[in-house]
């Protein structure tokens, strides 16, 4: 057990301190480490032949379909908490993610935050369109809110409810956050900013929030109750809440992971890089490699295939997952997420407001 | 109208308007026509329609579907619109004499929205369409604007006056104004698609609706049926390759009794290789992104189920699952293999409302005893395997009878025995 939190601690600390990170061999370390104590991995590699002493590249490490997550527990170790995906009440199609070092997740949830949300190290109010952990604890999404206000907020509310999104609360909340000209951080699912936008187009009301005020989205398309592209999404955030586009940042992640890809325009105009294109970046312990479906080979630069994540901060679960996501490269650090498998059951974050309705 | 062989913007609401009342003014002005000459008419145009040759031309590519399994899509379409079938089925509804009389009354207009998965669809809703005597407009589905408008052709050859009773339009799904303007007056609507599509449609058209939504086929294999000397695999990869396994009818599953011989395992290999072989006469066409990307995650996930073992090949997939539980599967010609102790396990497996056709290799007892287990699961069809995605218009989809469904008479849990 000892050297189970050694490895985990290790990475958590050189996460925390920004130290240089040799992916490579963090990935063959951690390899090891998952075929040594995950049996049912370990069990999938032995039959592909595949073992930590033949590895040649941290590229042939086996990946684990999502749908593994479903019927398996993939853990290393006794597990600290248990995270489920949403998008279905069928316990059986629920994805659950088993972490046994939940300091390592945090840590890398942060770490990844701070790079791309608040570069500027801007310290908001933090207002979370997403169930608080207390009403949806095995919600990764809502765990991650929570360790972003305490790290970085000065002061916390959630607007989801069991009911729902408490539209009045919010929009209460937003006009004196407006009156005051305070800069706040409005994070949460797409639907429930979509819900937002509606509401205020009903009313005939408009924002303008403080000056380095931000927009976190995610979940995407899924449960929206009308379908919004992404441009449609930014004017909204503009005309609604008064946030300019460069300000909105979209995050993709996923309960099997314990890091998140985001979107690059916060970065991107922090580093001075202001006309780069939107795409989505990871940290530098998650890479990202899309895949031709029929052959799992990389795909030519641009080409859609399937997204396979390598997230070293997976390190007490499996660190490499297949997913039923479809998306392209785009330049030479980021992707973009264009769809789904077909068939591909719906799931994600952005299916939490839907649940609660149904519930 | 009749669009032409292009798909975007063919129609427009007021001329589809226009086009409605002519069909409805001109379906009035055949009141008194004897329902066997309307067969008879349909029936001709079927055949002509078959030997469209811009149609075979121009279908695979609109379809997505290679040449040879358009071939065969257009073959068994053309088929199921016979004037023999046709009289009998308007016998078996209508009753006896009906033939030589006018249709009863029914509807003055109705509604066809088709689906984009399969071609030719229009064939039997236009068809099913004349025969109530009403007029038809059809809405054509995305991957296939072509195979109405030739039908619409090969009719006004035959029968001009019957083809100015039929409209067929192309707009793309969701447009308000062209779909008020060619159902305004339909007395009933009959929608097949995803179920997105038709509960969307059901918002709009409330109880005039006939929503065919997703349904898929099983397959079901006795012990005898597996001891008996004929190609068995070969049928069922036959009918998981037509369509590219993309219709209603195709089978997703197959369930086999074990402890029979071959072993389901055994079958399921011979299923692999039937559908090798049958890919050579039926090769699949292009694939998309997504279905690719399903079909590899179909073999990736079966590796983590236990005793589950990934047959694939040029021909499709095969995924042996000693699971008895029906899962939905994604992929292109792929299907579970699911050994089971009895076939009397089905009802209790399958899921209810979600499967049309079982295709059967089971003595007639066997059938027998499987009928009313399937039926209250709202199965619609029994054939047997080899069969299963040739249909005939007495096929009654969703359990509801073919013509009484669009006279408004209510569902009477139909099921279609072939054997």
């Amino acid at each position: 057990m000892s050297s189970v939190r050694s490895l985990e601690a290790e990475l958590t600390a050189a996460i925390t301190t920004h130290d240089a990170l040799d992916f490579e061999t963090w990935a063959r370390r951690i390899f090891r480490h998952q075929f040594e104590r995950n049996a049912p991995y370990r069990a999938v590699c032995e039959r592909r032949g595949v073992r930590p002493e033949t590895l040649a590249r941290w590229e042939d490490v086996p990946a684990v379909p999502a749908a593994a997550f479903r019927r398996h527990d993939l853990a290393c170790g006794p597990p600290e908490a248990v995270f489920r995906t949403s998008g279905t009440t069928a316990p059986e199609t629920r994805g659950h993610h088993l972490v046994p070092h939940l300091a390592l997740y945090r840590a890398s949830a942060l770490a990844a935050f701070e790079r791309f949300v608040l570069p500027d190290d801007a310290r908001l109010a933090c207002l979370f369109l997403v169930p608080p952990p207390e009403l949806l604890p095995d919600s990764s999404l809502a765990r991650m809110c929570t360790w972003v206000g305490e790290a970085f907020g000065h002061g916390v509310e959630w607007f989801v409810g069991a009911g729902g999104l408490d539209l009045e609360r919010l929009l209460d909340r937003l006009a004196g956050a407006e009156r005051r000209g305070d800069a706040v951080l409005v994070g949460g699912v797409t639907s429930a900013f979509i819900q937002l936008f509606d509401a205020c187009a009903a009313r005939r009301h408009a924002f303008r929030l403080g000056p380095g005020s931000r927009v976190m989205d995610t979940g995407g398309a899924k449960g929206l109750l009308r379908p919004l592209s992404r441009a449609g999404f930014l004017r909204a955030c503009w005309t609604t809440l008064g946030v300019a586009g460069y300000a909105c940042v979209n995050e993709y992640g996923m309960t099997e992971l314990c890091s998140q890809r985001y979107e690059s325009v916060l970065r991107d105009r922090f580093d001075g890089r202001g006309l780069a294109p939107r795409r989505w970046l990871a940290p530098p312990w998650l890479r990202t490699r899309v895949l031709d479906p029929d052959t799992l080979e990389p795909t030519r630069a641009g080409d859609v295939g399937l997204l396979c994540h390598h997230d070293l901060a997976n390190a007490g679960s499996v660190a490499v997952v297949l997913t039923e996501d479809l998306g392209r490269t785009i330049g030479d650090d980021g992707i973009e997420v264009m769809g789904r498998a077909a068939m591909a059951p719906p799931r994600g974050c952005g299916l939490l407001l839907a649940e609660l309705g149904a519930a | 109208m009749n669009e032409p062989a292009r798909k975007p913007g063919c129609a427009t609401p007021d001329r589809l308007a226009t086009l409605v009342d002519a069909a409805i003014e001109a379906r009035a002005g055949l009141r008194g026509r004897a329902l066997g000459d309307t067969a008879a008419s349909l029936g001709e145009a079927a055949a002509r329609w078959a030997a469209d040759a811009r149609l075979r031309e121009e279908l695979p590519a609109a379809a997505r579907l290679s040449a040879p399994v358009v071939a065969e899509a257009i073959r068994l379409s053309a088929a199921a619109v016979d004037t023999a079938g046709m009289l009998a089925l308007i016998e078996h509804e209508f009753g006896a004499g009906a033939a030589e009389r006018p249709a009863p009354d029914g509807p003055a207009l109705v509604g066809h929205v088709l689906a984009a998965n399969v071609p030719a669809l229009a064939l039997p809703a236009i068809a099913l369409g004349c025969l109530v005597g009403g007029a038809v407009v059809v809405k054509s589905g995305r991957d296939d604007a072509l195979s109405a408008p030739a039908f619409h052709r090969a009719l006004e050859a035959v029968d001009p006056a019957l083809a100015a009773t039929v409209v067929t339009a192309y707009w793309p799904g969701g447009d308000r104004a062209c779909e008020e303007a060619a159902f305004r007056r339909a007395a009933v609507v009959v929608a097949s698609g995803t179920d997105e599509t038709v509960t969307a449609l059901a918002g709009r058209l409330g109880a005039r609706l006939i929503a065919n939504g997703e349904r898929t086929s099983v397959a079901a294999v006795s012990r005898e049926g597996l001891g008996r000397d004929e190609p068995l695999a070969e049928r069922l990869a036959v009918d998981i390759a037509l369509h590219d396994q993309r219709g209603c009818l195709s089978p997703r599953a197959v369930y086999v009794e074990a402890d029979g011989a071959p072993s389901p395992m055994a079958f399921a290999e011979r299923l692999a290789a039937a559908l090798e072989r049958v890919a050579r006469e039926l090769p699949p066409g292009p694939a998309t992104v997504e279905e690719r990307a399903a079909q590899q995650l179909l073999a990736s996930e079966a590796e983590w189920e236990a005793g589950s073992r990934v047959l694939a090949g040029a021909g499709g997939l095969v995924v042996y699952d000693p699971r008895a539980a029906f899962r939905p599967i994604a992929g292109r010609r792929a299907i579970r293999v699911h050994p089971v102790a009895t076939l009397a396990a089905l009802p209790v497996v399958l899921p209810k409302r979600r499967v049309e056709c079982v295709g059967l290799a089971t003595s007639g007892p066997e059938a027998a005893a499987l009928v009313p287990g399937l039926r209250s699961l709202g199965v619609a069809r029994l054939c047997p395997i080899g069969r299963m995605q040739q249909p005939t218009l007495a096929w009654p989809r969703g359990q509801r009878l073919p013509l009484g469904s669009l006279r408004g008479r209510p569902d009477g849990g139909a099921l279609e025995i072939e054997t």
